[in-house]
């Protein structure tokens, strides 16, 4: 009866309390991150004032340091830090660049198809008491040690020049290829059919990308494995096939001859 | 409540976001519209060393800001001599950049022996999940060919198609040649 009815009255105002509780956390909870925005919506329109002066040409009224008239000494040679970096970089755009080691020598030679750069490869050389290497990223199917061989001991700059040429001419080849299968997929049949060093290429084709036969069949040969454009290339037909259509494969010969791959396919 | 929390943090989220982007374009501008000579440049390490003897926390102490300059100039140096590729100006403005995507315009002068050039271009550095993807456009050479005729003809194509990477290489490779070359012939003179 009554103790029950206690009990119970107790129990509802323990709830009570406890929501009460929850409420008020959550609102300083709210509160806090309240004030949070605005300190770091004060902070962005602070920085966009600054940019904006920045951006009319204004420099000097916001600062660099302490003193806004003179930069302070460390803000110059920070800039001279970031700089000599900014030009680190130019160095990685020309195709071969390096650094230092202990022992000596690690070099990036960096691959490029047109204005596009794709992969690097490393080269970590020893030069005591003979230059040689050490450690490289170099892919087993280009001919290093031939290369290595040929040149390495005599004269660094053409060992690393010749490199280049291969693995540019490589990753040209491998760009080719990889931007007709993606870019043209419905053209060709299936996954079109090459080896790793991207030299030898097979795929059957049409020239529509709606039709669902391929009357086409190429076979491009990359003789030389410092070129990115093939040296033998054969377009067939069937057999049966009208004479219109073997004049195509002939003109398509001589085309996949004379231009990149992807290229001729846009073309 | 619960929905006023959420919009609060994803506004943090927000504002953190579009401060960090802000911040660096303040210092992209800062570092690009400045230059200092090598004159200022030493002045300001030899001051620097002078006035702070016991740095604040959180800031690299002189002596390491100095020795990381020494390296990577040692290194600028090295790749100079080596490539036979000296750059004499290198100047760039930021002129697009979000969280994924940076568009940088380069100015850059230089040599490669005897052979003088200046370039343009427009960069674009997009990150993806494994690496950054570079790719040149709107590519601007000038070079004094004179007696150089063949490289003129080259240079044109590589410009069209934005080789800059070939145009280094075969620059290098051709300028080589012609030194080994002007070499000889002054051997026999």
């Amino acid at each position: 009866g009554v103790l029950a009815h206690l009990e119970m009255l107790e129990a509802r105002a323990h709830e009570a309390a406890v929501k009460q509780e929850e409420t008020e956390q959550q609102e300083e909870k709210l509160a806090r991150l309240r004030a949070r925005v605005q300190e770091l919506r004060r902070r962005r329109d602070e920085l966009r004032a600054k940019v904006d002066l920045q951006e009319k040409g204004q420099p000097g009224k916001e600062g660099v340091g302490s003193d806004p008239a003179q930069p302070s000494a460390r803000a110059v040679v920070e800039w001279k830090i970031k700089s000599v970096k900014a030009m680190l970089q130019i160095f990685y755009l020309t195709g071969i660049s390096g650094k230092l080691t202990k022992q000596g020598v690690c070099f990036c030679i960096s691959t490029a198809y047109e204005g596009t750069y794709l992969d690097s490869y490393y080269l970590d050389l020893l030069i005591q008491p003979e230059v040689r290497i050490h450690r490289h990223s170099v892919p087993v199917f280009i001919p290093l040690e031939q290369i290595a061989k040929k040149y390495l001991q005599t004269d660094i700059r053409r060992f690393l020049s010749v490199l280049s040429d291969h693995l540019n001419a490589y990753a040209g080849r491998r760009y080719q290829a990889d931007q007709l299968q993606e870019r043209f997929s419905d053209q060709i049949e299936g996954t079109l059919q090459r080896n790793s060093l991207c030299n030898l290429l097979v795929f059957n084709y049409d020239v529509s990308s709606t039709s669902k036969s391929f009357p086409f069949s190429a076979r491009l040969l990359y003789g030389d494995l410092c070129c990115s454009l093939p040296t033998e290339v054969v377009v067939s037909c069937a057999r049966d096939a009208p004479a219109s259509l073997a004049e195509t494969a002939a003109a398509h010969s001589d085309l996949f001859r004379r231009t990149a791959l992807h290229k001729a396919f846009g073309s | 409540m619960d929905n006023s929390i959420c919009q609060a943090y994803e506004e943090i989220q927000s504002l953190e976001e579009e401060i960090k982007i802000l911040t660096e374009k303040y210092d992209d501008n800062q570092q690009e519209s400045t230059f200092f000579s090598d004159k200022e440049i030493l002045m300001s390490i030899k001051s620097f060393q002078r006035e702070f003897q016991g740095e604040s926390k959180g800031h690299e102490s002189p002596s390491d800001l100095k020795a990381q300059l020494e390296s990577l100039e040692r290194e600028i140096s090295f790749l100079m001599k080596f490539t036979g590729i000296q750059f004499t100006s290198h100047s760039k403005k930021t002129v697009e950049k979000t969280r994924n995507k940076t568009v940088q315009k380069h100015r850059v002068s230089g040599n490669c022996h005897s052979l003088s050039f200046q370039l343009e271009f427009q960069l674009l550095e997009v990150q993806n999940k494994e690496n950054v993807s570079a790719v040149i456009t709107d590519l601007s050479i000038i070079m004094e060919s004179g007696e150089h005729s063949v490289m003129s003809k080259f240079v044109s194509s590589t410009e069209e198609r934005g080789n800059l990477l070939t145009f280094f290489r075969s620059l290098s490779s051709y300028a080589e040649w012609y030194e080994h070359r002007r070499c000889t012939f002054l051997h026999f003179k």
